[in-house]
Parts: C-alpha cells; sequence; structure tokens
C-alpha cells in the first residue's frame, strides 16, 4: 500500500542512510575543525587505531559489566517486586504506581537529582551519613564511579521489569494456583516449579528489551560521572561521543560508532538464540 | 503426597486457614509499602528539597523548616519555560507525526494483502535496536549543511524518524485484536479501506494508539542523545537545560528541584495513565497485558 511509504522514506532516510555513511566515514580521516587537513582515504587505519587502544577495551569492559549486572538486578528485583505485588492489598495501586515512577524521570534529571542531593560526598545524604556514622563518605563518583552508573540504571529500569513481569503474574490462571494450594506445595516449590516457568516468556522479553535499551545508555553517564575518572565510567555510546565531538575525529568516531553496533547486533543475537524462541513467531 | 482424607479436611477448614494467612501476609505487605517509599525517595527528597528556601537546604532533612514557593515563582520568570515551550511543541508535533506516519503502515501491514508484510515489520522493529550513536556524525554533518542544526524542525524530523518504527511496534499488537470480519462486512457494504480506515479502525483501536501516543511524547520529551548533540539554544529541550544547569547556576539546589519537578511531572502523569497498555504494545503481544 502507497500508505507506508512516507514512513518508509523518513525511518530510511534518519536511520538506514545515516548508518551507511557512518561506514564510508570509517575510512577516512577526516577531522572538521581542521579544514586544511581534508579528507583522505586511509582504509582500516581507523580500525586499527581503535583495536591497538587500551581505552577502547576497557570501555567495551564497562559496558559488558554495566550491562550484565544492571540486567541481573533488575531481574531479581523485578520478579521479587512483582512476587509481593501480585496480591490485593489497600493500595495496591499506589504502591505498583509508585514503584514504576523512576522509569518516566528523564535522565538528565535522574542523573543530576542522585547526584547532587543524594550522593555528593559533602552535602548529600551520602556525606550526611557519613559524618553520622563518623565515616568517609562512600566515593560515588571517584573509584566507584562504575557502580553509580550501576545503581541508576538498575533504578530507573527495575520499574520496567515490574510492569512486563508483573503482568505475567496477573496472568497466571487462578485455578493453577488454587489447584497448586490444593495439592499443598510450599510457597518455594510452587514459585520456582509453576510461577517462574509460567512466566518465563515475560522475563525473557523484558531482558531482551533491557538489553536494547542499556546498551545505548548515555544521559546518566553524561550528566553523573562523564565517562571518568578517565574512561572507567564511559560505555560505548559515551566514547564514540567522547571521539566525535570533543575531539572532531569523525572517522575515528565513525569507526567506533560500527564496532559498537556490531557488538549490540552481536550481544542482541546471542541472548536471541539463547532464549531460543523468537518473541515474532509468537506475535 | 497426602491422602483423600486430609484433602477433605483441608478443604473444610478453609475459612480459618484463610484468616491465618491474611495475618501472615501484613509483614509483606509492610515491606512492600516500604519498599515503594524507598524506591522513591530521590523523587520525595526533590519535592521536599523544591519547597524549602536555599539556606534550608543544608545540611539534608526531610523537615521543611520553612515552606515556600518562592523557588517555583522564581524559576517560572526564568528562561526554563522557554526551553518547556520547545520541548512541548517538539513534542507533540513528533506525536502526531509519528502517528500520521506510522499508523497507516500498522494498518497497511494487519490488513492489507502486503506480501512481504513481515518482512516489512522486522525491518521497521530492527531500526529500534541500533544505538543512536550509528546514526549521529552523518546526522550532524548533514544537519549543519542543510541547516538544520539546532532548529526545531530538526528535531521534529529527527524524533519523528526514530519514533516511526516505536508507533508500529506498538500499535500492531492493538490492530490485530480488531477483529477481521469487522473490516470484511464494511468491505461488502462498498466503504473504501480508507474510509474504514477513519471510521472503524481508528475507533476501535483508539485505547492502544493514545497509549502510544502517549509513550511517544514520554520519549522525545525525556531524550538527550540527540538533543545534546544536535541543539545549542534554538532548539534546546529541557534535558539539555538540565543537564548545563549545574555548571551555570552553581549550588541553587531548591530551584535546581523546583525545575526537575516541574519537567519531571508531565511524563510521569503520561506513564500512569498509559502503563497497562505499555506492556501490551511493547511486548509486541508476545505476552498479554
Amino acid at each position: 500500500m502507497l500508505l507506508s511509504l512516507p514512513a518508509i522514506v523518513i525511518v530510511a532516510v534518519v536511520t538506514q542512510a545515516p548508518i551507511l555513511a557512518t561506514l564510508g566515514m570509517s575510512l577516512v580521516k577526516w577531522i572538521v575543525v581542521r579544514p586544511d587537513l581534508g579528507v583522505t582515504f586511509i582504509g582500516l587505519d581507523n580500525y586499527r587505531e581503535i583495536f591497538t587502544s587500551w581505552d577502547f577495551y576497557q570501555v567495551v569492559l564497562n559496558t559488558a559489566l554495566i550491562t550484565v549486572v544492571s540486567l541481573v538486578v533488575c531481574t531479581v528485583l523485578g520478579i521479587l517486586f512483582s512476587l509481593m505485588l501480585n496480591r490485593d492489598f489497600p493500595g495496591v495501586n499506589v504502591v505498583r504506581t509508585l514503584i514504576i515512577s523512576p522509569f518516566f524521570v528523564m535522565d538528565a534529571v535522574a542523573g543530576i537529582i542522585w547526584r547532587t542531593i543524594i550522593l555528593n560526598s559533602s552535602f548529600g545524604w551520602n556525606g550526611y551519613f557519613a559524618s553520622l556514622l563518623g565515616t568517609k563518605p562512600f566515593d560515588f563518583f571517584g573509584v566507584h564511579s562504575l557502580l553509580t552508573i550501576v545503581i541508576l540504571i538498575a533504578w530507573q529500569w527495575t520499574p520496567f521489569f515490574v510492569l512486563i513481569i508483573l503482568a505475567g503474574l496477573q496472568n497466571i490462571p487462578q485455578e493453577v494456583m488454587d489447584s497448586a494450594r490444593v495439592d499443598g506445595t510450599g510457597w518455594l516449590r510452587e514459585l520456582v516449579s509453576i510461577r517462574i516457568p509460567v512466566i518465563m516468556n515475560h522475563i525473557e522479553v523484558a531482558v531482551l528489551l533491557g538489553l536494547i535499551f542499556v546498551l545505548k545508555v548515555f544521559g546518566i553517564i553524561f550528566v553523573t560521572t562523564r565517562g571518568g575518572p578517565g574512561y572507567s565510567s564511559a560505555n560505548l555510546p559515551y566514547y564514540v561521543y567522547k571521539t566525535a565531538f570533543l575531539g572532531w575525529d569523525v572517522g575515528h568516531a565513525a569507526a567506533v560508532a560500527v564496532v559498537t553496533v556490531v557488538i549490540t547486533l552481536l550481544a542482541i543475537a546471542a541472548l536471541f538464540r539463547w532464549f531460543r524462541r523468537r518473541i515474532g513467531e509468537t506475535a | 503426597m497426602r491422602d483423600r482424607r486430609t484433602r477433605g479436611l483441608r478443604r473444610r477448614d478453609r475459612v480459618p486457614r484463610r484468616k491465618r494467612r491474611a495475618l501472615h501476609r501484613i509483614p509483606g505487605i509492610v515491606v512492600i509499602w516500604l519498599v515503594a517509599i524507598l524506591w522513591c525517595f530521590p523523587l520525595w527528597y526533590m519535592l521536599i528539597t523544591s519547597f524549602k528556601g536555599e539556606a534550608d537546604v543544608l545540611p539534608p532533612s526531610l523537615w521543611i523548616a520553612h515552606p515556600t514557593l518562592g523557588n517555583y515563582a522564581i524559576v517560572l520568570r526564568h528562561e526554563i519555560v522557554r526551553y518547556i515551550l520547545d520541548s512541548a511543541v517538539i513534542s507533540v508535533s513528533s506525536v502526531f507525526a509519528c502517528l500520521a506516519f506510522g499508523v497507516p503502515v500498522t494498518y497497511a501491514l494487519v490488513f492489507g494483502r502486503l506480501r512481504h508484510s513481515d518482512n516489512l515489520f522486522f525491518w521497521f522493529l530492527s531500526t529500534t535496536l541500533l544505538p543512536p550513536v550509528a546514526v549521529i556524525v552523518p546526522v550532524f554533518l548533514l544537519f549543519r549543511l542543510s541547516g538544520l542544526l539546532d532548529t526545531l524542525g530538526g528535531m521534529i524530523l529527527i524524533y519523528t524518524g526514530v519514533n516511526i518504527p516505536i508507533v508500529i511496534w506498538m500499535t500492531r499488537s492493538f490492530l490485530l485484536d480488531v477483529p477481521q470480519e469487522v473490516l470484511e462486512s464494511s468491505d461488502m457494504d462498498g466503504s473504501s479501506r480508507l474510509r474504514s480506515f477513519f471510521n472503524i479502525i481508528l475507533p476501535l483501536a483508539r485505547q492502544g494508539i493514545i497509549s502510544t501516543g502517549l509513550l511517544v511524547f514520554i520519549f522525545v520529551w525525556n531524550e538527550f542523545f540527540f538533543s545534546i548533540n544536535l541543539t545549542y539554544v534554538h532548539a534546546a529541550t529541557v534535558p539539555v537545560y538540565m543537564a548545563s544547569f549545574m555548571t551555570q547556576e552553581g549550588l541553587f539546589w531548591a530551584k535546581l528541584c523546583a525545575i526537575s519537578t516541574l519537567v519531571v511531572l508531565p511524563p510521569m502523569v503520561l506513564g500512569w495513565l498509559a502503563q497497562r497498555s505499555l506492556v501490551k504494545g511493547l511486548t509486541i503481544g508476545a505476552v498479554k497485558g
């Protein structure tokens, strides 16, 4: 149908064509702020530069750590909170609404609020508790900056996991639970052998979507640690940003972007295979 | 395993057992209430601080000694209003553009006789997997060349392109809910496919389409990466302003909290309204919402 044409064109212009351009640019030496140097074709030199740079490996490791740890935390807490919310009690709707709220808070505000009034070592609650206990405040933005990023991502994304997993729990037919109860299944048995398998589909969807979004995280890092100190809390998107807009070396940045895309797609494909089922097939 | 007699017994004394259960549940309920309140602590404390005078912000305390609306009064006379307006224009325009371009595609995918409709759907889906860094350098150079850099139009264009796939992704499961027969019977009445789209499909899938619009609004309103890279002053959105607030303004935490509260509220309220449909739409109906 002709109806789809405009949408295809816009999406292709905004997302597909630039990727091809990125691919092409990754093969040139081009520093935008130095027009005198011009644009020269250098083949795979940008890639060679990346793969021989220590910073790059640190950033890849950071990205893996951030992604894996925060997704595990989100999954565990998401299941726990959902189990507690999957009941009728006074104010259940209020509690659910409260728990999902951080998901709708923009990265910029989440980062700033945590960084100032909560974690600031002299004026935030971090400093307050430290002086109360007579210890040194926890170093959230130095040695432990990577941990800080993980905490913030878990804070924002656990609500998303709750949304999806809770929907799964509420889908379990009452008869299944009733018959388990009559059989006298213990709480833990009931959880491990009935509830978790039934909601596995939901957990997988949550983890998969979580992976897609967490790999893109940028704002949180930008406003809290700026990837620092050094590159100790930078992930791949932040690394691309830094090479592109602080060094203006667009060829190098494009090459990092290409590597980022490849790593992203490989990670998603690997998880897909691990789950073995494709969401599309059940749709 | 228990024999029949015990099972019968358990069934008979169900009522007292239920009461016992109710008592057992109280600690769990208290725990989840505490979790919910603590999880939102940064947001509570942001709200509390926004009502404090700058002098009362330190040391941290949950008590508001001299409650004031002064921060909001100052903040609303501040340049933030311009950023909020720009953000609103960009978000609302993007939402309408995304729906206008995206929903017809879903309609064609679900009810049309496209031969490769699944491939087209997955092509749209796959574009959402890509990190924005993959496109930012060429988009930046293109925007600079064409004068779209730092303009409202440029931002609307980029957000429309990025979010059309989200619209198609979300609305698919809502349109699939519309029974095929409804459309077939309207075909027999001789109304055109275009007419049935407006008269039948849109009203029936209204709820889902509205929730999709709300989600796109939230995404665009909160979006940071494109905005920080493609705008400076003329089309800068709220997140960009927030990120620069600290470097520009120093330690005015009460005002910072007042601004934060203002800009966080719209997406949060919309999120509360849309939460149910979000699950269904985002999971492509792979799991039931």
